[in-house]
């Protein structure tokens, strides 16, 4: 295997192709699989199992469902206002915002307006971790994981967050646009991202006009999205912002607002001319940086983290000699001898993200559990999906890890094996402790300013006190509507039976049981002694080493292995 | 939000009537003094104990709505619907104040405990917050320093890596600033939930799958047994800590961190260096920034009044320093959204009970302006190695920083 050389893209041949090398395609194209399907791979010429992940568009996926609204929106939301405050300055002014009308009389006159500004504030979060959910099963049982995959490195590279956009319809078509353009020309994915709604409020389009332009979109364009830092100075930054002043969003459809646009000459990265936005884009790909940028980042995504700059260059020209087609660059990746060299082959520390999907695609589940809860796991282990930390996305690689991440990672592996739905709530039921006190003292039958003081505060302080709105029964209120419309969210625990794994493996042996785990779920092997510890623990647990006499109470032991496996520094790595 | 103590005044008075009174008169930190904790209070012995605590605002604090210039006309002339009226501040002298939210800090800087550091940037300033910050945390701009500078300190000061957890970073991933060539950071989030889910008969197998045996040529294997041993040998001790500390002391609405670097302190941690990001780029605040941004203040003043009066409560008082801050101010002007852009000088704060307390570095001209931005007056690695050499009594600054940067004179030994 030493045979096959670090940086060379030239293809392996099909005498080097076997079942490991499979199993490393399937874990960096895919988010790897069963025994059964890496057999399947393994069995093709490696131009077949590539074009196996790489020429999805003809796999049938016909068993997923799209996506189904929980019904949140009307159009009276379209302009949702900025903060509780601008909603109800907005209401005193006009009589009604969010198309409620302030009431003409009686107490607390703007208090159906805050109900409604929380309301669409919680339903949006809601329905944004549905969607999440949505895309994590799409991820588990699409038959096309390269596409997912794909798309997954675009919600990272154009990182948006449902923080900033309040609105999971704008991030839902996002994920369509990343999802239609993944393997496709990446200067019509930019262009598309570029004018997609959810990236025009995201970096302030709206704040971008003549005579006053924001630089927001016009810096990350550059510095994140095409070329990366130190290719162009600031002034290009400025000038690329006035070339896209007037860019903006009509609700969920594109518009340039040619009042608004800057029509003067801008000079550009060396250029100048009367240049509009998508001028600006079509130079940034015509740098060669960008290229390489793209490239490369696409690359340790898939592959790994060390690239020289020679190598960088090499990734870079082909991308361009593809012309930004990212199908066939991928294509040569996952066929070339570096893919497959040593340094290239289980040295990828999983994303969360991975780590999930991954866990239950080896599993052979068909569907996404919803035990443990995959909002809060990914919570925990640091990647929320349609809620990236900032506008750069997350980090990869050992920024994935720290001490109690790796404990985390077992725990989730734990929750798998023995899912705790004694103790489960879901979190979408759980609107946090001073919601729950309100909506106590509320239901305990308290006057509304006195059930929401501050804990602790003498009911007397209530006194006295005229409130046009108050903000925490708002919040309460708003919670609760949002929750009678939300759609639930399934929760089953996986379904699977280690037991039938092992014995149609094969196993007799506890030990047998044992290494086809561990070739089940590991791609870097345990140290000796703890594989040696781990078929000791399962001796314990079956009181003999022959699984014939265990059969029928094995899948607990089972279990204990696998979560053992899981929680092992190697799981990590793929 | 003050931790509870786990004791009403009721179930002590209890305790003490029963005749349990050691349960109740614990040490000031409230930690017992359980074998653990002597342990690593001994190894402790003899070292110096200064600790050394960086708290990062993410995002491009807007400087000049922090420490507000509210004499100098030009400051409303370039903001005129953003400056801080003249009755709206508190102020500190007869040229600045701060925010009227950061009540904590206008006693900390009347009460001599605060350096605070104006014009604090570098030369060509990136305003891009990733290498900017990417500036900050390593010491080194524009270098591709692998190492940040709190990492390479660790290494001058310790380099055969002796001390336990001489870094300390309360995040849900490692910074930049912490990563050392000899030292493995602790890094942690939620304490509580710092700990294995493991069932009493996997224990043995666990313990010695988590052994590495010889090392392997895959570093990310490699780097994979070190966290996991670093989590192993720390998590307990976090946890015990965690849940021995009690303070009566309210950390704000936003305890963003120096709460959990109490409870170490508190518990005899032989950290030097604890890094607190307050996260998510919170400081970037392009529109509508005033509520916003003096909301932000008020949580980070409280947080931080209430970590330094917490020390003086366990009596560490004179041993804790924290520095502040941000990887870059913002313009001068305001935007037309009524908010700031990415800008670059900001103040810097250094607060503690050993500071000489003060103002430092030239104040920046709001007029004779860079493209729109301040022109800086202090090399942020000046303060660096204020620290480096004032405080933490290391005289490597110059090769930690590979330069010469003249520290401050904030410390009575520098």
């Amino acid at each position: 295997m030493d045979r096959l050389r670090a940086e060379n893209l030239s293809p392996i041949r099909r005498e080097d192709w076997d079942g490991r090398r499979a199993a490393h395609l399937l874990e960096r194209a895919g988010f790897g699989g069963t025994p059964r399907e890496i057999e399947r791979l393994a069995k093709m010429t490696p131009e077949e199992a590539v074009a196996a992940f790489v020429d999805y568009a003809g796999i049938d996926n016909s068993h997923l469902l799209p996506f189904e609204e929980s019904g949140f929106w009307d159009a009276s939301l379209t302009q949702f206002p900025v903060s509780r405050p601008a909603a109800t300055t907005l209401a005193e002014n006009h009589g009604e915002a969010m198309g409620i009308k302030v009431k003409p009389a009686g107490s607390r006159p703007l208090q159906p307006v805050t109900n409604r500004f929380f309301y669409w504030l919680r339903a949006t979060v809601l329905e944004t971790r549905r969607l999440a959910f949505w895309w994590l099963d799409r991820m588990v049982r699409s038959n096309r994981p390269l596409e997912e995959k794909m798309t997954l490195f675009w919600h990272g590279h154009f990182a948006t967050s449902e923080e900033k956009l309040r609105d999971y319809r704008k991030i839902q078509l996002q994920l369509e646009t990343l999802r239609r353009g993944a393997t496709g020309n990446f200067g019509q994915l930019l262009e598309a991202v570029a004018k997609d709604p959810a990236m025009l409020v995201f970096l302030d389009a709206a704040q971008n006009v003549k005579g006053a332009p924001n630089e927001n979109f016009g810096r990350e364009v550059m510095e994140l999205f095409t070329m990366g830092v130190g290719n162009y100075t600031e002034d290009d930054i400025r000038e690329a912002a006035r070339a896209f002043t007037g860019w903006g969003n009509d609700d969920l459809t594109f518009v340039i607002d040619e009042a608004r646009h800057d029509g003067g000459v801008k000079s550009f990265l060396g250029r100048s001319g009367n240049f509009r936005g998508e001028d600006i884009l079509a130079i940034i790909l015509e740098q060669k940086q960008t290229a390489i940028y793209i490239a490369t980042k696409i690359y340790r995504f898939f592959v790994r983290e060390d690239v020289s700059p020679a190598f960088g260059e090499a990734l870079g020209d082909l991308l361009r000699e593809n012309d930004y087609e990212i199908a066939p660059f991928l294509r040569t990746i996952f066929l070339s001898e570096d893919f497959y060299s040593e340094p290239s082959v289980g040295s990828h520390i999983k994303s969360p993200t991975e780590l999930i999907v991954s866990t239950y695609r080896k599993l052979g589940l068909a569907v996404m559990p919803g035990i443990p809860d995959p909002y809060l796991v990914s919570k925990t282990l640091g990647q929320v999906l349609l809620y990236p930390p900032t506008v750069a996305g997350w980090g990869q690689g050992r920024s994935w890890i720290t001490p109690g991440i790796l404990f985390e990672r077992g725990n989730f592996a734990r929750e798998v094996m023995f899912p705790n739905i004694i103790d489960f709530v879901d979190p979408n039921y759980n609107p946090g402790a001073e919601i729950r006190r309100v909506n106590q003292n509320i239901n305990a039958g308290m006057e509304i300013t006195a059930a929401t003081l501050e804990e602790g505060a003498a009911p007397s302080s209530a006194d006295g006190i005229q409130e046009t709105f108050n903000t925490r029964y708002a919040s309460l209120v708003g919670y609760q509507e949002a929750l009678r419309k939300l759609k639930p969210t399934p929760r089953g625990a996986a379904q699977f039976s280690l037991t039938d794994m092992v014995l149609d493996a094969g196993a007799r042996t506890s030990a047998e049981a044992v290494d086809h785990l561990l070739a089940r779920f590991l791609r870097v092997p345990l140290t000796p002694a703890g594989r040696e510890a781990l078929i000791k623990t399962l001796d314990e647990q079956l009181g003999t080493n022959t699984l014939a006499e265990a059969e029928s109470y094995m899948e607990h032991g089972l279990r204990m292995v696998a979560h053992l496996i899981m929680s092992s520094p190697q799981y990590q790595l793929a | 939000m003050a931790k509870k103590p786990k004791l009403s005044g009721a179930d002590r008075k209890g305790l003490l009537q029963s005749g349990f009174g050691s349960m109740v008169l614990e040490g000031a930190s409230g930690i017992t003094t359980s074998p653990v904790w002597s342990k690593v209070a001994d190894a402790q012995a003899g070292a110096n104990e200064r600790i050394l605590v960086i708290v990062e605002l993410s995002g491009g604090n807007d400087g000049l709505n922090t420490v507000i210039p509210y004499a100098d006309d030009a400051y409303y002339n370039a903001r005129p619907h953003l400056g801080i009226r003249k009755d709206k501040l508190l102020r500190i002298d007869d040229h600045f104040g701060f925010q009227r939210t950061m009540a904590g800090f206008e006693r900390l800087y009347k009460d001599g405990k605060m350096g605070l550091v104006h014009g604090v940037g570098y030369d060509q300033p990136s305003f891009s917050h990733f290498s900017s910050m990417a500036f900050w945390q390593t010491g080194a701009p524009n270098s591709g320093e692998a190492y940040g500078w709190l990492g390479r300190m660790a290494d001058a000061i310790d380099p055969l890596g002796h001390t336990t957890n001489f870094l300390v970073n309360i995040d849900d991933h490692q910074s930049l600033a912490v990563r050392s060539m000899n030292h493995v950071p602790l890094v942690f989030d939620n304490p509580d939930n710092f700990t294995r889910h493991i069932y009493h008969d996997e224990m043995a197998a666990m313990s010695a799958i988590d052994l590495h045996g010889n090392g392997s040529a895959n570093a990310a294997e490699n780097f994979l047994f070190d966290i996991a041993a670093s989590a192993n040998t720390s998590e307990q001790l976090v946890r015990d800590a965690w849940n021995a500390y009690e303070s009566p002391i309210d950390y704000g609405l936003v305890p963003f961190g120096l709460e959990r670097v109490a409870a170490l302190i508190a518990a005899d941690f032989p950290t030097k260096v604890y890094y607190v990001p307050y996260r998510n780029n919170a400081f970037d605040t392009h529109v509508y920034q005033g509520d916003l941004h003096a909301r932000l203040w008020s949580y980070t003043s409280d947080h931080i009044a209430a970590f330094v009066e917490d020390m003086e409560r366990i009596g560490r008082g004179d041993d804790v320093v924290v520095m502040v801050f941000s990887e870059f101010g913002r313009r001068v002007a305001e935007n037309t959204s009524l908010g700031t852009d990415h800008g670059t000088a900001g103040p810097a704060f250094v607060i503690g009970k050993s500071v000489n307390g003060g103002q430092y570095g030239g104040v920046p001209s709001l007029t004779d302006l860079d493209d729109g931005n301040l022109r800086f007056t202090t090399d942020y690695r000046r303060i660096y190695s204020t620290l480096i050499q004032g405080w933490m009594g290391n005289t490597k600054a110059s090769s930690i920083l590979k330069d010469d940067f003249s520290p401050l004179p904030m410390f009575a030994s520098s």
